[in-house]
């Protein structure tokens, strides 16, 4: 019984280790940009939630499209003017230094207005735990987990339905040939960085009601994102989901088995030993196969 | 060669034992405020050029090189606190020694697999290592992490514990600055600049990759761990988050690439004008500190991706080309 | 006949399905300049990438010097006297041209005393002695082919692997370095040469060895080879560029 409420709690966690990483994995897929500002990118979107919440009393998982659409238009603009530019003019790990500068810029900036406290959004299906077949679950958790599927989902439709979406994956697979064949190849980047960025704001909404948050967690998101890709592989929604699951079920477990404070241990671990033995990720097309 | 490159750069070995002399004076001259900058100025440097080592010369960035001042500094603590009560300097002097070791063990343990990853995915498996290295020294009782560690205090010459360290971080430097001369004129260096220019066509000519690549990741790790024994007695007191900083990680990389990466004189440049730009004409605006940091770090990559010393050369060679 | 340089016997390369060197067996005497040719795709370069142990081979064994060589690592290799010349110039970009070459003198075979003489002399065999400071990103295709050969050349090789030198290069460029390789045939290298350029493989080579489809087709001195049928068909007749 311990052994499954422990994975139903995995499963929860695993969900939004997916959603918040999916767009991480997306950026390294297709533009090989190793973006160390996700997890601030993520706390935006759990500090915008909470703005909507604590100011106009909206629930988060109704204000997720108007964070997704901030954060997508900021994301949009962060590529074309910022990213796109440390690319052309040195190196990608440069372009990885940039993004720890704007990490450092958003986090200040979210400790500025919204304090360094403690934080979270407390909506007003929260506190009745629901009990099936043995196993305590919170509704708040498993909303959470249910969003975060179905944004999952949506992201899959759109980048194996629409147009957007085909042309993303051929840019990423081929950049000169998607450009002699018509494709604004730094457009599509803007836009892949605005799906990443609305998808990581989702992902921050989602959080808020999940566990409590503050703005130097954005160091911990990155990693977290980092270790779903390793695990999962990089590009895909699929993968994501992979990685998150099996991180989430990881860390519940290790936190039960191990004790408390280990979880962290546990993921750079893995992550390590992942880079290390299979760096292509479990499903096999994650970092060595992507460049 | 050595001696051919000793020769060649005359004036600027000159210059450098001109600036360390100077140096030596700093703490009669000034408050113990600007000697405590002058110590971060030191010991930022000869942290850069100790990464330099390997992340200049050969191309690896490493992005988790606090690991080693961690281990360093937690090593030696230890030991020191455990082992050597009464004997503060003797317990020093084989602290640095036991801190160097450790740190240098603990990359020649990883180093062959890990070395075998390169680019982004190097810089990202160094970062967990130090990651996982500071949650275990965290949450592992007899580390003494999370407690923390007070270390036996030095004195000497009646000197004020900022100039003592200040003195000793001048000397570490000293030294480090040296060998990294040494190393980059010799043969090892011309094969870790082939290493970072193309791996592969090194190994083509010759060039022993595995073996160069091994050393200066040991050799960096251990006077990163050297390093952060001096650092951790100049804190007095120690917990994991005060010495496993991934902010040092960070700036490392930041300082050599603001002063000129693969350059001995990059990590002197960007330490002085990042640690007095920070605490010095920011030092009151805390609140701001790590907006203008992070600003400065696109600023930098953006203006001058090749630093200081890229920027120089880059204007004189249009200079020049006039 | 004493004991040639190089020696392939039934030496086979798989990648996954594909056999890009098949069965191949072939002898380089010492002091001769030998030649494999050979359509696009058919599998010289990846003889040369098992020659210098940069890719293991599947199956058959590679003597140099009489000495068993497969799976000896590259590095070894190079400082046992076998240099290579990349079919795509390999420059260290940000070096100056001496630079590069003195890396070539400085590791490569042991022994050489004067590192400095070594290397300018080894610009001056490849005509790069005026571009000594230039920055090797900023030459041109003729004087990177150059810039290839001098850094072989400065690891003073037993053994030199000429990879299309004379690609992408026009008649009097391909002249000069076809001038370079018999230089270095008269210090004693032994040459085993790639080369598309018909013409001057038949002028310089002392045999020559016909690759197709991994396959060795034929094998002879070079008039033999021309007039060989096999290759004729095989190759001449459907490489017509
Ligand atoms: N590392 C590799 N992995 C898989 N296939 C390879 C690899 N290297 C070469 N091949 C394949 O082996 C075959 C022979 O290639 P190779 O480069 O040796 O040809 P080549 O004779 O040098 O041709 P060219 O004249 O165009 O240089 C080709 O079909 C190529 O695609
Ligand atoms: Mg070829």
């Amino acid at each position: 019984m311990l052994a499954l409420q422990t994975i139903a709690d995995g499963l929860v966690l695993g969900g939004l280790y997916a959603l918040s990483a999916v767009g991480f994995s997306l950026i390294f897929g297709v533009m090989g940009v190793v973006n160390l500002s996700h997890g601030a990118l993520v706390m935006v979107g759990a500090y915008l939630a909470w703005f909507f919440w604590h100011a106009l009393g909206l629930d988060p998982l109704v204000t997720i499209p108007v964070v997704m659409l901030c954060l997508g238009a900021f994301g949009y603009v962060y590529q074309r003017g910022l990213i796109q530019l440390a690319v052309d003019r040195s190196s990608h790990v440069a372009s990885m230094l940039v993004t720890f500068g704007v990490a450092l810029m958003l986090r200040n900036t979210l400790v500025l207005v919204f304090s360094p406290d403690l934080r979270s959004i407390t909506p007003s299906y929260s506190g009745h735990p629901l009990l099936l077949g043995g196993i305590v679950i919170d509704p708040v958790r498993l909303a959470a987990l249910g969003a975060s599927l179905v944004l999952l989902g949506a992201l899959a439709l759109i980048l194996n339905r629409s147009r957007m979406g085909r042309v993303i994956r051929a840019t990423a697979q081929q950049e000169l040939a998607a450009r002699l064949c018509g494709v604004n190849a730094h457009h599509v980047y803007g836009l892949t960085f605005a799906v990443a960025a609305a998808f990581a704001g989702a992902a921050g909404a989602i959080l808020g009601i999940v566990l409590p948050f503050s703005p130097p967690d954005e160091g911990l998101w990155t990693m977290n994102a980092f270790v779903v890709v390793t695990l999962g592989g990089v590009g895909s929604p699929q993968g994501a989901l992979l990685g998150g699951l099996l991180l989430g079920v990881m860390a519940t477990g290790t936190s039960q088995l191990i004790g408390p404070a280990f979880p962290n241990a546990m993921m750079f671990a893995v992550l390590v030993a992942m880079l290390l033995i299979r760096p292509s990720g479990l499903l096999g097309n994650a970092f060595a196969g992507s460049r | 060669m050595l001696v051919a490159a000793v020769r060649r750069r005359a004036w600027w070995i000159l210059l450098g034992v001109v600036l360390f002399a100077a140096a030596a004076f700093l703490p009669f001259v000034t408050t113990p405020f600007y000697v405590r900058v002058g110590q971060l100025v030191l010991l930022s440097s000869a942290l850069g050029l100790a990464w330099t080592l390997l992340g200049g010369f050969a191309g690896y960035w490493s992005f988790g090189n606090s690991a080693f001042i961690g281990l360093g500094a937690f090593a030696a603590g230890i030991f020191e606190v455990e082992l050597m009560k009464g004997q503060p300097w003797l317990g020093f002097a084989l602290g640095l020694l036991l801190g160097a070791a450790i740190s240098g063990l603990a990359a020649s343990v990883v180093a062959w697999p890990i070395l075998r990853l390169r680019g982004i995915y190097f810089a990202v498996a160094m970062l967990g290592i130090s990651q996982v290295l500071a949650e275990l020294n965290n949450n592992i009782d007899i580390f003494k992490g999370s407690m923390g560690l007070v270390l036996p205090r030095l004195s000497a010459f009646g000197l004020r514990p900022e100039a003592l360290y200040f003195y000793l971080l001048l000397i570490a430097t000293i030294l480090i600055t040296i060998l990294a001369f040494a190393i980059q004129h010799s043969r090892i260096g011309a094969g870790l600049m082939a290493i970072r220019e193309d791996e592969d066509t090194a190994r083509m000519l010759g060039v022993p990759t595995e073996r160069y690549k091994v050393t200066m990741f040991i050799a960096s790790a251990a006077l990163t761990g050297a390093l952060g024994v001096i650092y951790a007695h100049s804190l007095g007191y120690i917990t994991t988050s005060s010495v496993y900083r991934t902010e040092f990680s960070l700036n490392m990389i930041v300082y050599n690439l603001l002063g000129g990466i693969g350059t001995l004189i990059g990590p002197f440049l960007g330490s002085a004008i990042m640690v007095i730009l920070t605490q010095v004409v920011l030092g009151r605006l805390l609140s701001i500190h790590m907006f203008v940091t992070g600003a400065l770090l696109v600023l930098l990559v953006l203006v001058a991706p090749k630093g200081i010393t890229g920027l120089v050369r880059a204007l004189r060679q249009r200079w020049s080309a006039r | 006949m004493s004991e040639p340089i190089l020696r392939l016997d039934h030496v086979t390369k798989r990648f996954r399905g594909l056999v890009a060197t098949n069965d191949v067996s072939f002898e380089v005497p010492e002091g001769s300049i030998c030649s494999l040719i050979g359509p696009n795709g058919a599998g010289k370069s990846t003889i040369f990438n098992l020659v210098t142990g940069y890719l293991p081979v599947s199956e058959g064994s590679i003597h140099f010097q009489g000495r068993r060589i497969e799976g000896t690592p590259t590095t070894d290799l190079a400082r046992a006297g076998i240099a290579r010349c990349f079919q795509i110039a390999k420059p260290f970009p940000e070096l100056s041209v001496h630079d590069n070459v003195r890396i070539g003198a400085l590791f490569g075979r042991d022994g050489a005393r004067d590192i400095g003489a070594v290397t300018r002399d080894a610009m001056a065999l490849a005509g790069l002695t005026e571009r000594a400071q230039t920055p090797a990103s900023e030459l041109t295709v003729g004087y990177l082919r150059r810039l290839e050969l001098a850094r072989a050349i400065a690891a003073r090789p037993i053994l030199l692997l000429a990879d299309e030198p004379c690609a992408g290069l026009n008649a009097t460029e391909t002249e000069d370095v076809i001038d370079i390789l018999r230089d270095v045939r008269a210090r004693g290298v032994t040459v085993l040469l790639v080369e598309h350029d018909m013409q001057a493989v038949m002028r310089v080579s002392d045999r020559i060895f016909v690759i197709d489809a991994g396959r060795k087709i034929a094998e002879g001195p070079p008039e033999a080879v021309a007039n060989d049928p096999h290759v004729i068909a095989a190759y001449l007749g459907t490489d017509e560029e």
